[in-house]
């Protein structure tokens, strides 16, 4: 959060630049960028948009060459990894188990689908209540110990999780082979989730994105919301100096362990959505790859910002589904390209460059640690406040 | 067999498996006493030592390694896994130095968890070129020739051999770490800056080359392990991982920087582990987290771990 009274937006969001022209005649921008409102319009155009550009715009998508189920995707784990952030970017706590919660709630999802109900809604309500549940018995235990125990103790949960849903629950769980009962019914009743929304297919696509992009917009609100509270600021105090904030008379303790569930109620929402969208469940959801990847799309991102994780989650899922796929790297705009080509003969980078994709994600993941703390997000924030010191604002 | 012979045999086998957990979890515990650094990477140091240790195996042996090639073919078999167990450690411990000088250093004064998030970036990029460079199958790290067949024990009949070797040459490790860091000057000023590294270096004692080898001594451990364990497990990239949680759980349960509790937790592991195997095999992975909640529960420091020098 810059300090500093700013008269030009900054880079806030990737498609919200029209939104941000109109804005721009008002007095007190910086304070209408900070209002509640402001912030969930601004997401809900982007979440509405965001499937369009991504897979359907001219141009855009034939650059990034991506597709609405992996929209859908990048939204669900985007949730994710905002709630990780909660818990990372606000009170310092580094977690590697979040996979329990996330996995947890997949598969409370699925066994109430197929056993109890299977309208979408319960749906997600019984895998959330689930991931609280567990994160508030987890934390409990985890929390025992600070700093880097606790980033052991997640970890070493994370997997007892994983061995519970792999063995002596496999009776539930399915073992290996994952949960396949999962049951969805119509939305409401009413709407199929696999069907395209009459009139909006182009812009939105199917229910299912709807359904998502509607619970991302709730979620990105209520994190806007918990983080302007106070309760938020106490989680800052925390992050800063916890001896501090224990010495002015808050409970450190309890503040961390809210923190945790309220982070692994993010991951549960995300959990419980994914089911929806994959309709199975693997064991491999509980596994520690799963609470790893969360932290890397989290601190590729951009801890301490409410968007930094999503634009993170984004990125990760992007190179993970599109990238991995590229056999060759070529410079951008030669060879046969659908667009934009400069040189039909393609300029080749590096050859078998799939393969590389999760070499080349660890060698950026560790520069970005080393270099960039603030991730991509706070990357472009600095670029955006440099540009607009050159355009001579301040 | 008597029930008598499969309650020792269980215990052996309890005793083989922690054996591994502590060579690798004695190398993590000290570094993360002395340096307070933690090491998420130690799992990849294991690994470097496993596939050194299959390589030089490989390399130096008298049916179509090296050795045959030179024309000693006549010298016995397995004598490529002693090289390999002296010559590995050597490796992983100049891997380790690297690492305290390049990786490690410039991160004591982050926080801990940009410690963390460095070290399991740096954990997948080795993962990932090994990966890349002997691709992602399994690989079968043999038993040495001298052995591999079993061995008769007195009341449990006959034992693989390679196990019982497991087992001593554990011994024998902890037995040299525990010297070195007890009994020798090195040790003194490692565990006094443990303790107070500001006192120690105002006493004149620049603890930044004790801090090197503790870092190389702790890979090194991790390469033995990598080397003694390469033959239980099927070798492929991400056997680093695998024996990353269940070592952090031994400091944990031992108490971080306490080379005895990081012996105590890796056999009270390696004992669950092997007992539960036997009982409820479904349980047997579960077991080990279940009892790390326990002892966390009631102590929060770990069994031999001190109040005052955990953080």
């Amino acid at each position: 959060m810059s300090d500093e009274p700013t008269e030009t937006p900054e880079a806030t969001d990737e498609t919200g630049s029209a939104v941000e022209r109109t804005q721009r005649e008002l007095p007190s921008w910086e304070r209408i960028r900070r209002s509640e409102l402001f912030v969930v319009a601004t997401t809900t155009v982007a979440v509405a948009v965001f499937p369009w550009l991504f897979a359907r715009a001219p141009v855009v998508s034939g650059v990034l060459q991506g597709y609405q189920d992996l929209a859908t995707l990048i939204l669900i784990w985007g949730i994710f990894a905002m709630g990780f952030n909660l818990l990372l970017g606000y009170t310092g706590l580094l977690s590697f188990g979040h996979a329990a919660f996330w996995g947890g709630a997949a598969y409370a999802a699925g066994v109430f689908s197929a056993q109890v109900s299977s309208s979408p809604i319960l749906i997600i309500l019984a895998g959330t209540s689930f991931a609280a549940l567990s994160a508030w018995i987890l934390g409990f235990v985890s929390l025992r110990r600070g700093g880097i125990y606790f980033a052991i103790l997640t970890l070493a949960f994370g997997q007892m999780a994983y061995y519970m849903a792999l063995a002596p629950l496999s009776g539930i769980t399915g073992g290996e082979n994952g949960f396949t009962g999962v049951e969805l019914g119509k939305l409401f009743g009413v709407f199929d989730l696999r069907y395209p929304v009459p009139a909006l297919d182009w812009l939105v696509g199917t229910w299912k994105y709807v359904l998502v992009g509607a619970v991302a917009v709730l979620c990105v609100a209520a994190a806007n919301r918990i983080l302007h509270s106070p309760y938020g600021m106490v989680f800052r105090a925390i992050r800063e100096n916890d001896q501090r904030a224990e010495f002015v008379g808050l409970n450190v303790w309890r503040y961390k362990l809210m923190a945790f569930i309220i982070s692994g109620t993010f991951a549960g929402v995300a959990g419980s959505l994914f089911t929806i969208y994959s309709a199975y469940v693997p064991v491999s959801s509980f596994y520690w790859t799963t609470s790893g990847e969360v932290v890397i799309m989290a601190v590729l991102g951009g801890v301490g910002s409410l968007f930094g994780p999503i634009l993170g989650a984004g990125v990760y899922l992007y190179v993970e589904n599109i990238v991995s796929g590229v056999q060759q790297l070529t410079l951008p705009f030669t060879g046969p390209g659908e667009w934009v080509t400069l040189v039909q003969e393609p300029v080749v980078v590096l050859d078998g460059f799939g393969a590389y994709w999760h070499l080349i994600l660890g060698l950026v993941f560790v520069a970005v640690v080393v270099l960039f703390p603030r991730g991509i997000w706070g990357l472009l924030e600095d670029v955006g406040s440099a540009v607009r010191r050159l355009g001579g604002g301040r | 067999m008597s029930v008598l012979a499969e309650v020792v045999t269980v215990l052996l086998n309890g005793l083989q498996q922690g054996a591994i957990y502590v060579l690798v979890a004695i190398g993590l515990s000290i570094i993360l006493g002395t340096l307070k650094f933690v090491n998420f990477a130690h799992g990849a140091l294991y690994l470097i030592g496993t596939y050194a240790g299959l390589l030089i195996t490989l390399e130096i042996n008298v049916t179509d390694g090296k050795l045959a090639d030179w024309g000693y073919a006549t010298i016995g078999l397995g004598w490529g896994f002693l090289a390999a167990l002296i010559i590995v450690p050597i490796i992983v411990f100049g891997v380790g130095l690297l690492m305290e000088r390049f990786v490690a250093r410039p991160f004591y004064d982050r926080p801990d968890t940009d410690q963390i998030l460095l070290t399991f970036g740096l954990a997948i990029v080795i993962q990932e070129v090994f990966k890349i460079l002997f691709g992602g199958q399994s690989y079968n790290f043999a038993r040495p020739g001298w052995a591999s067949g079993q061995v008769g024990l007195p009341i449990i009949g006959t034992f693989p051999e390679w196990r019982l070797y497991i087992i001593g040459i554990t011994a024998a490790v902890v037995v040299l770490v525990y010297g070195l860091i007890e009994y020798t000057d090195f040790g003194l000023v490692v565990r006094a800056g443990t303790r107070d590294a500001e006192m120690v270096e105002l006493l004149g004692i620049k603890l930044s080359r004790p801090y090197l080898m503790v870092f190389g001594v702790g890979a090194a451990l991790a390469g033995v392990a990598g080397v003694v364990g390469g033959p239980l497990y099927a070798v492929n990239p991400n056997i680093g991982t695998e024996v990353l949680v269940p070592s952090f759980l031994v400091v944990v349960i031992g108490g971080v920087g306490s080379i005895a509790g990081a012996v105590l937790g890796g056999i009270l592991i390696g004992e669950t582990l092997a007992v539960l195997v036997a009982v409820a095999p479904q349980w047997s992975q579960v077991g080990i987290y279940v009892l790390a909640a326990v002892v966390l529960l009631a102590r929060p420091q770990g069994l031999l771990g001190s109040e005052e020098v955990a953080p």
